[in-house]
């Protein structure tokens, strides 16, 4: 009939729909309501609405069984939704007018038909066909969807229908039944307090929506509520925490969809948007790094950019999706917004968010400019702003943008003179707080602004060139002044230290240079504080005041006197620590930029003699920590230094706490990185050091965690060489740490491990080999572990099974994988090479594996090893004689029926 | 009116024959429930994932962390060896 036909064009192109939907109609109208005109006849006259309820029903029944990869299910299923919604439209027009506004719903041929059709399809929902579930579920989810208005009983139906559907067994049903509730959820959540007696509430749908999104092991079921579902204050943070979720794909759609819908996100608290911009722009996944960087750069400016033209007074709305003329004061507000005191920090994120905001905004890139007025009234904002852009111009693009640099920028003396005016702020600041009684925040946060000003300002002078004299002077001049101020922060002196390092030439003169100003400066810094004694009977009587208020008894007279002379003594020894402690700061970050010989420099042996080693003696813990490393920064320097005090060291590891510890560890670390792993052969307690260290996961997993990176780097950096007798043991217990259960909250652990074991195995034969050498005894030690965990029937702690772990070791030792077997030497025809490539490895695998099954092992280990020989790389372009080797042994292992015989040969 | 299905050719982009009735396989198919709930549900133990289905924490672990000494973040390793004495 003609109502078949028009669904028959229909399900071809959604393009004839709106006119198909008329015919549709007219047909309908023919049908259900008496000729009104005899002039435009359809021929349909002769059936009645019943007749035509039913044959349209037969046509959406035919859709049922659709797969989900057809797309023609699709297009009818939006076809059926759109005419049901235009029918019922028609419906209501042709409604007296004053009947409409009862709110009661009227019965019409459309309702009838919408609940006839509903009906049918009600019970498909538990359909044991999954297409027919997919369908019936998604042609109710589009209706509700489209109709503006349901009979109430059907629509309690059809929710409850989905409801049971968003635990389905396909993802793809799921994914249908959470579209057709999420839009309810809104609805119902903005009228719950009207009819919150129903048994399942609309709280308590969206709870369990909600519930889905966390749960849900389907990453599209979890998108489409992602993007479905109302953005309210209380579905928000659930739908922001997908920030981390486990699927790129989701990340990305909350970062390009859900928030640019978001409005303002000067809604969002303070925390809320750096945690969302960090995740972002450091994810795993460079397409929703991308969108991250879309929308602060797009949208997160537009946000700020548009309120400062408002409060201007000038152009209201842009229209959409015209880019607004570039707005600093917009800017501005958005760096305030992110906070960038806080995430403009090194390490914070408002770096990376600006590189990219200059990368992605040339129109910002050309309009700022730094005048003189700029440079006069800097705030937090306005010198990160300054700060991101020298970064960028002088770090991207390959030195295209120099030049705008150079042109924006002011040059080496005018710099160094806004430095010093915000150094002296800075250091009136902090005096002015220390004379301060505790209690007024106020002034804090004006320093923490003041350092933060003066930290980007050395940031950018950094990387100036003082080629220039007269600006090198005075820069200079200007950093060893400052550098002798006792209560520089030390951040700050980190970096005056730094931007010193880099105005001396970078020769062994100029590094020695360096050194003579910075220790003069620590001279001047242990001078000033220990001159005050002289200073002090001044305003001793200032002192004994303030000590008698904070004191909370008063005392009495007869122990006045003593008491003084005692706290006074107290005094001293706290500020001898601390300017011990800043003196050791100095000549810490001085010696991070030190690489000559420590012996040849009679400045550093002074030093050292002077001042570390009395340090490293103290009996102050913090003096002596901070001395044991610049012990360590020295011995860098000097081999027979780093030989002498390598016990000392170990000795710190023994009996510090974690922190030390891992100090402790670094130190070593780099010892052996710099002066050669001989070091570790020939001191066996330094192994047991590393193994004592990666066992502390239980106690103190940073230790752990650090250990894993430190024996990383050795090992990758070939410092710990194959002809060390430790590797082997290393190696093992990596890999055995890497699946053992016990690490698995330790996520330095796991994640440098997941780096490091395929890049360690794939980046030289050799370790590769390695790999395959301890892959036997771990895999046992793991096979051990996971008894113990049977044993103890421990549910919570999960290991992955045995089989995995074989696959792992069966990856990393594969010959094929592992760079520089043959495969770049060939080129072009790669597949062709990747089959000729040595296959040894793999072969010794599985002599490795035979000798195993062949030894005692027990039965339930024998099983989970035979299955990983099938797995094994056979090359032809392996040794012959090993070959032929490892053949006669799996014959005689089949002969001896030591394995079944499903591990075939190829 | 028996079964009118045309002879569909492989290639041939498929197409819903709304013409034909229902026949008896297909309405089977439409029509027969499920023999439980449980059978097209999600096994109850998969209704709640231990880690919500985050991400735990980036350590962004990386080659240049391996190529720098933990004291000395900004001088390369080996870097001394180039050096001078």
């Amino acid at each position: 009939t003609q109502i078949s036909s028009i669904f028959r064009d229909a399900q071809r192109t959604t393009a004839g729909h709106r006119k198909l939907v008329i015919n549709l109609r007219k047909i309908q109208e023919a049908c259900c309501y008496e000729p009104t005109s005899k002039k435009n006849k359809t021929g349909a006259e002769e059936f009645d609405e019943d007749q035509f309820t039913h044959e349209l029903t037969r046509c959406v029944l035919r859709v049922m069984p659709v797969k989900k990869s057809e797309s023609v299910g699709e297009r009818s299923i939006r076809f059926i939704g759109l005419f049901l919604r235009h029918a019922n439209e028609k419906d209501n027009e042709l409604l007296p007018e004053n009947e409409e506004d009862d709110g009661v719903m009227v019965e019409t041929p459309s309702t009838r038909l919408t609940s006839y059709v509903m009906n049918t399809i009600l019970p498909l929902l538990t359909s044991k066909e999954k297409f027919v579930r997919y369908r019936s579920t998604q042609l109710i989810a589009h209706v509700i969807n489209s109709l503006e208005a349901i009979d109430d009983d059907l629509f309690q139906l059809l929710r409850h229908g989905l409801l049971k559907r968003i635990h389905d067994k396909e993802a793809m049903v799921r994914v249908q039944a959470v579209l057709g509730l999420g839009r309810l959820a809104g609805n119902e959540a903005d009228g719950e307090a009207q009819d919150s007696d129903d048994d399942d509430s609309a709280s308590g749908l969206l709870e369990r929506l909600l519930d889905v999104l966390q749960n849900d092991p389907s990453a599209d079921v979890r998108r489409s509520l992602l993007v479905n579902l109302p953005i309210l204050p209380n579905t928000l943070p659930f739908l922001l925490e997908r920030a981390r979720d486990q699927d790129p794909a989701t990340r990305r759609a909350l970062y390009s969809r859900l928030l640019p819908a978001l409005g303002d996100f000067r809604h969002l608290s303070l925390s809320m948007r750096e945690k969302l911009l960090r995740w972002g722009l450091r994810d795993r996944d460079e397409n929703v790094r991308k969108a991250a960087g879309k929308l602060f750069r797009e949208r997160w400016i537009e946000d700020c950019a548009g309120t400062a033209e408002n409060e201007e007074g000038e152009t209201v709305e842009a229209a959409a999706g015209e880019v607004k003329p570039p707005s600093f004061e917009g800017l501005l507000e958005l760096l305030e917004r992110i906070d960038v005191v806080n995430s403009g920090v090194e390490n914070g994120v408002a770096l990376e968010a600006m590189k990219g905001f200059w990368e992605g905004r040339p129109d910002y890139r050309d309009a700022v400019t730094f005048d003189d007025n700029f440079w006069d009234t800097l705030t937090a904002e306005a010198v990160f702003m300054a700060r991101s852009f020298n970064d960028f111009c002088r770090n991207e693009g390959n030195g295209k943008f120099e030049a705008l640099v150079e042109e924006k920028l002011p040059e080496v003396t005018k710099l160094a003179f806004y430095l010093q005016r915000y150094i002296t702020v800075l250091v009136e600041a902090l005096k002015r707080v220390a004379q301060q009684e505790i209690g007024e925040d106020e002034e804090e946060e004006d320093t923490v602004e003041q350092e933060f000003i003066v930290e980007q300002l050395l940031h950018i002078a950094r990387t100036l060139d003082y080629s220039d004299e007269a600006g090198r002077r005075k820069m200079f001049a200007l950093l060893r002044q400052s550098l002798s101020v006792p209560d520089l922060p030390e951040e700050v002196t980190k970096l005056t230290v730094e931007v010193l390092r880099g105005i001396c030439s970078p020769d062994a003169a100029g590094e020695r240079e360096f050194c003579s100003i910075v220790l003069e400066a620590v001279a001047d810094v242990h001078d000033t504080v220990m001159d005050e004694p002289a200073s002090e009977d001044a305003d001793e009587s200032f002192h004994s005041a303030r000590s008698e208020v904070s004191g909370d008894g008063t005392p009495t007279k007869s122990s006045k006197n003593s008491q003084r002379t005692e706290e006074e003594d107290q005094e001293k020894a706290i500020r001898e620590i601390m300017v011990n402690m800043k003196c050791l700061h100095i000549v810490q970050c001085m010696l991070e930029n030190v690489e000559g010989n420590l012996q040849q420099n009679v400045d550093l042996v002074a030093m050292l003699n002077n001042l570390v080693v009395p340090a490293v003696r103290s009996h102050e813990a913090p003096v002596r920590e901070r001395g044991l490393l610049c012990l360590g920064l020295c011995s860098l320097l000097d081999k027979s230094l780093a030989e002498e005090n390598l016990t000392l060291f170990m000795h710190f590891f023994t009996k510090g706490h974690s922190a030390l510890q891992i100090t402790a560890l670094q130190i070593l670390t780099d010892i052996l990185n710099t002066h050669g792993a001989h070091l570790l052969d020939t001191n066996p307690t330094l192994l047991k050091v590393y193994l004592k260290a990666l066992k502390s996961g239980g106690k103190a997993p940073e230790v752990q965690a650090a250990a894993t990176v430190a024996i990383a780097k050795l090992m990758l950096g070939r410092v710990i060489a194959d002809s060390s007798t430790a590797i082997d043991d290393l190696l093992k217990t990596l890999v055995v740490l890497y699946f053992d259960p016990s690490s698995a909250h330790n996520q330095g652990v796991r994640q440098t491990l997941s780096y490091f074991l395929p890049v360690f195995s794939f980046s030289r034969k050799e370790n590769q080999d390695r790999m395959r050498k301890v892959a036997c005894d771990a895999l046992h030690k793991l096979f051990e572990v996971q008894e113990t965990l049977d044993d103890d029937g421990d549910a919570e702690t999960e290991m992955v099974s045995i089989t995995t772990i074989g696959a792992h070791l069966i990856d990393w030792t594969d010959p094929r994988k592992c760079y520089g077997s043959g495969i770049q030497l060939t080129g072009g025809d790669e597949a062709a090479s990747k089959k000729a490539v040595n296959g040894d490895v793999h072969l010794e695998f599985a002599r490795d594996l035979l000798e195993k099954l062949g030894s005692g092992i027990n039965r339930e280990e024998k099983k989970l090893l035979a299955p990983m020989l099938a797995k094994l790389h056979i090359s032809p372009a392996s040794t012959p004689a090993l070959l032929k080797e490892v053949y006669n042994e799996v014959s005689i292992a089949i002969d001896d029926k030591l394995i079944a015989d499903a591990t075939g040969r190829n | 009116p028996a079964s009118a299905t045309k002879p569909r050719k492989e290639k041939e982009p498929f197409e819903i024959d709304f013409m034909s009735p229902l026949n008896a396989t297909l309405a089977e198919s439409i029509y027969t429930p499920a023999s439980s709930n449980t059978v097209i549900s999600l096994p109850k133990k998969d209704w709640k994932s231990k880690t919500r289905n985050l991400l735990p924490d980036d350590k962004h672990f990386n080659s240049k962390q391996l190529l720098r000494l933990f004291l000395k973040p900004k001088a390369r390793m080996g870097s001394r060896k180039i050096g001078f004495g």
